[in-house]
């Protein structure tokens, strides 16, 4: 964890990638692994499992919606000063190449700026190996939803 | 069912981990998100993963071009944007789509999922879709 965020933050998001990876059932699946995170920036690397494929072993965009909406509430964390329940409020998602079962991809996010309670982010997917643009994304995020405090929208 | 919907479905593992299933009205195909502990996006507040939202709109969009273009048809989504309306809860998700305009090359189409009431829908998404025909 580095050490420009916020340490209340550092130690919500050292929480919440213990649970990631090791008790929430759709995370455990794709198999999350933080690359990077600082502050207003994160990136995973992640499965692309085969139950999630359209046809043969072609993965179906929806695994990369849901992969970069996870990364960019994890990334909108990284820019708060204090933790506080996020919720997304729109995703742009644009699927730019196919994606084979088996593979790992990383996503990589930063939340370009937080106004007046808006969280703005911005990121892309490509795969690991071959660095193959997969997918480019952007959502705005509210900060300070209703629900519990301690709640990460993920 | 219709069977370029039911051989959509049929081809698609990822239908099959939604729990996605599809049924008709007067008012057309009806989609369904099956609730599954795996969708929850946060135990905390136990809602549905937003991601989860769209991978299901999506695949309702898509099956709303195979019912209308037939089993032959090619479907592949080429962007999206989607709004969450309202927070989701624990528990299955409906959804229509509307195909706003087709084009030989291209379709539009907008998805609504709600859960409590049709009236109160969750979210709202609008797909662009490539379309042809392995004919």
């Amino acid at each position: 964890m580095t050490s420009d965020i916020h340490p209340s933050i550092g130690a919500m998001l050292n929480n919440a990638r213990d649970w990631l990876t090791h008790e929430h059932s759709l995370f455990q699946s794709l198999n999350l692994e933080p690359v990077l995170l600082g502050k207003g920036k994160a990136t995973f690397v992640v499965d692309l499992p085969e139950a999630f494929t359209s046809e043969e072993d072609v993965i179906h965009g929806g695994l990369m919606t849901i992969i970069m909406d996870s990364i960019f509430g994890l990334t909108v964390f990284t820019a708060l000063e204090e933790l506080k329940p996020i919720a997304t409020i729109n995703l742009r998602i644009d699927y730019i190449a196919n994606a084979k079962a088996g593979a790992r991809a990383v996503c990589a996010a930063q939340c370009i700026a937080v106004n007046d309670d808006i969280a703005h982010v911005s990121g892309e997917l490509k795969i690991e190996d071959s660095g193959l643009l997969l997918a480019t994304g952007a959502g705005s995020f509210m900060v300070g939803t209703r629900g519990p405090v301690k709640g990460s929208r993920l | 069912m219709n069977p370029a919907v039911a051989a959509l479905i049929e081809r698609s593992a990822i239908a099959d981990w939604l729990g996605f299933s599809v049924q008709e009205d007067d008012g057309g195909l009806v989609y369904a998100l099956a609730f599954d502990e795996i969708h929850i996006g946060n135990p905390l507040i136990r809602a549905i993963h937003g991601g989860v939202i769209a991978a299901f709109l999506e695949v309702a969009a898509q099956c709303e071009i195979a019912a209308a273009l037939g089993p032959r048809a090619i479907v592949k989504t080429v962007n999206l944007d989607i709004d969450y309306l309202t927070s989701s809860r624990a528990q299955p998700m409906q959804a229509r789509a509307r195909i706003t305009r087709m084009g030989r090359r291209l379709a539009f189409v907008e998805a609504t999922g709600w859960q409590a009431s049709e009236k109160k829908p969750v979210a709202k998404a609008q797909f662009r879709l490539r379309i042809g025909s392995a004919d």
